[in-house]
């Protein structure tokens, strides 16, 4: 039991982190519509907020945070991310999110100290 | 530690990673996949080869320009004497390249 305990403390809780993101991400844009003069904010904000949420969790972890907007207009994006890390103690995490007017997508990388 | 992510590295070796995988093409849905995996894979091929004791994370995204707007931030909780980070932006005829690059150094 407690190694189970201890594990889940210095484990990348995907789901963890998926909901700090998706929580930043409605407190920060929410129904807003895009606006090009508040969304360099916009992804400033959500970084800082899902980094600060993380950083609570006081695990042992680096963490980089990554956050792309993207308004709705028929533009395609495509995103790709590669790793060189410790498989067995790095994990990654990624929220595609929308609402009617934009597409948000936030990638957490956490590894381990 | 960090020269090797320096200023002028950085838009020279991803610039021309970049521009090898996509250099004179038009936006293709069919082939967007493929690019941004090529563009990570060469990216973070080239850092491994240099040998230095860091982790890796490449970030590539690749957008149609048709006007829409497209914001973008990083932001990194990490031992600022020893980490760093390197972002490229690049762009043809017919689409935005964004690259970064973070490089987290490994303890001994």
């Amino acid at each position: 039991m407690d190694d189970d305990q201890s594990a889940e403390e210095t484990a990348f809780v995907v789901d963890e982190v998926s909901s700090i993101v998706k929580e930043s991400l409605e407190a920060v844009i929410g129904r807003n519509p895009y606006e090009h003069k508040r969304v360099n904010q916009w992804v400033s904000s959500v970084v800082e907020q899902s980094l600060g949420q993380l950083s609570k969790l006081s695990k042992p972890f680096k963490y980089i945070v990554t956050c792309i907007i993207m308004q709705k207009n028929g533009a395609g994006l495509q995103s790709a991310s590669s790793c060189f890390w410790d498989n067995t103690t790095d994990g990654s995490c990624s929220v595609r999110w929308e609402n009617k007017h934009l597409y948000c997508i936030v990638s957490v990388f956490g590894l381990a100290i | 530690i960090m020269e090797h992510l320096g200023h002028e590295y950085c838009l020279k070796s991803h610039g021309k990673c970049i521009e090898g995988i996509i250099g004179g093409v038009d936006y293709s849905q069919n082939k967007v996949n493929q690019w941004t995996a090529s563009i990570v894979e060469h990216t973070l091929t080239q850092l491994v080869k240099q040998g230095k004791p860091f982790k890796y994370i490449v970030n590539c995204a690749v957008m149609q320009k048709s006007g829409a707007g497209l914001h973008t931030a990083n932001s990194c909780y990490w031992d600022t004497t020893t980490d760093g980070s390197c972002t490229v932006r690049w762009e043809n005829r017919t689409m935005y390249c964004v690259v970064s690059v973070f490089a987290v150094a490994i303890a001994l």
